[in-house]
């Protein structure tokens, strides 16, 4: 049995391992298959509570995946965030010392989501500039304003 | 309307995230579906090297005991059952209660045909360059329980 906690680095080396057969396109393909397979949870949450379901969905992986965050909701001015100061899936691929990160990978975050929330009408914001350090901002807003 | 904050350092929480275990099995159905069953086995193979190299590293100078820690190490973090059947030259790992294949159940999530792969591939990718070999001896799709031996090569 592959443990949960040792999905970050098979997800590294599945990213690693599409790379090498197809290139970043083949990695490209695989995120927009993941993220249409798997996230339904955040799909539905978003769709039946609004920004909300982004609070609720966050609320329960990233404490299930104990990172070190600090989130906002506010939902008068129809935005959520996330400040990412230490993510617990670069952490561990940084503090490795026998695993080679994926070059792209913190940009699965970027497509993965983005793809679920913007047809929903939101706006998606991924700051990965200091991915290096773990560190990551994530914005979601609202564009039109509530019924 | 409200304004929410929630802040927390890593230490805050234990690490398990069983979502994990649905990920990795949309990913094994992306593979094989793409580019066929050989590519999952290719993957996790490449996998195994790279994640477990300090553990093949520790079976090659320990044996058998360096797995029977692994294993029991991952069952209970996992809250899996699993009992160990072992001899000098054997350790069977008979697995009742499968942490991973109960909660894709419990989820609804599709596991994926190959999932069994998981077991057999990366026991398999632990006994490269050594004398040791492993073989999945069963595997329960429904419940995920299994039977995997890893054994001494006859010489």
């Amino acid at each position: 049995m592959i443990s949960c906690t040792e999905f970050i680095p098979a997800y590294n080396e599945l990213f690693r391992y599409l790379d090498q057969r197809g290139g970043t396109n083949a990695v490209q393909g695989f995120w927009e298959f993941l993220s249409d397979r798997f996230l339904t949870n955040l799909r539905d949450l978003v769709a039946t509570h609004g920004l909300k379901g982004c609070w609720l969905y966050w609320s329960r992986t990233l404490n299930e995946e104990a990172a070190d965050f600090v989130m906002e909701l506010d939902e008068e001015a129809g935005i959520f965030r996330i400040e990412m100061r230490r993510c617990p899936s670069k952490r561990r691929l940084l503090e490795s010392t026998h695993l080679q990160p994926y070059p792209h990978y913190c940009r699965h975050c970027d497509v993965l989501y983005r793809r679920v929330l913007e047809p929903l009408g939101y706006s998606y914001e991924f700051d990965d500039s200091k991915t290096d350090q773990a560190v990551c901002t994530l914005t979601v807003r609202r564009k039109t304003p509530p019924a | 309307m409200s304004l929410l904050r929630m802040e927390r350092r890593a230490s805050d929480n234990p690490y398990l995230h069983k979502d994990f275990h649905a990920a990795l099995s949309t990913a094994l159905d992306y593979l094989r579906l793409t580019y066929g069953e050989t590519a999952v086995r290719d993957f996790l193979h490449q996998f195994a090297r790279a994640w477990y190299q300090p553990l093949r590293e520790k079976f090659r100078q320990h044996g058998l005991p360096a797995l029977r820690e692994h294993y029991a190490r991952i069952f209970s973090l996992e809250g899996g059952e699993v009992t160990f059947l072992e001899s000098t030259n054997e350790l069977q790992i008979v697995c009742k209660r499968n942490p991973a294949v109960l909660y894709l159940r419990e989820r609804g999530t599709p596991i994926s045909p190959l999932f069994h792969e998981t077991v057999a591939t990366v026991g398999q990718t632990l006994c490269d360059e050594t004398d040791w070999k492993s073989e999945l001896l069963s595997w329960d799709p429904e419940t995920g329980a299994y039977r995997q031996r890893f054994f001494r090569k006859p010489a």
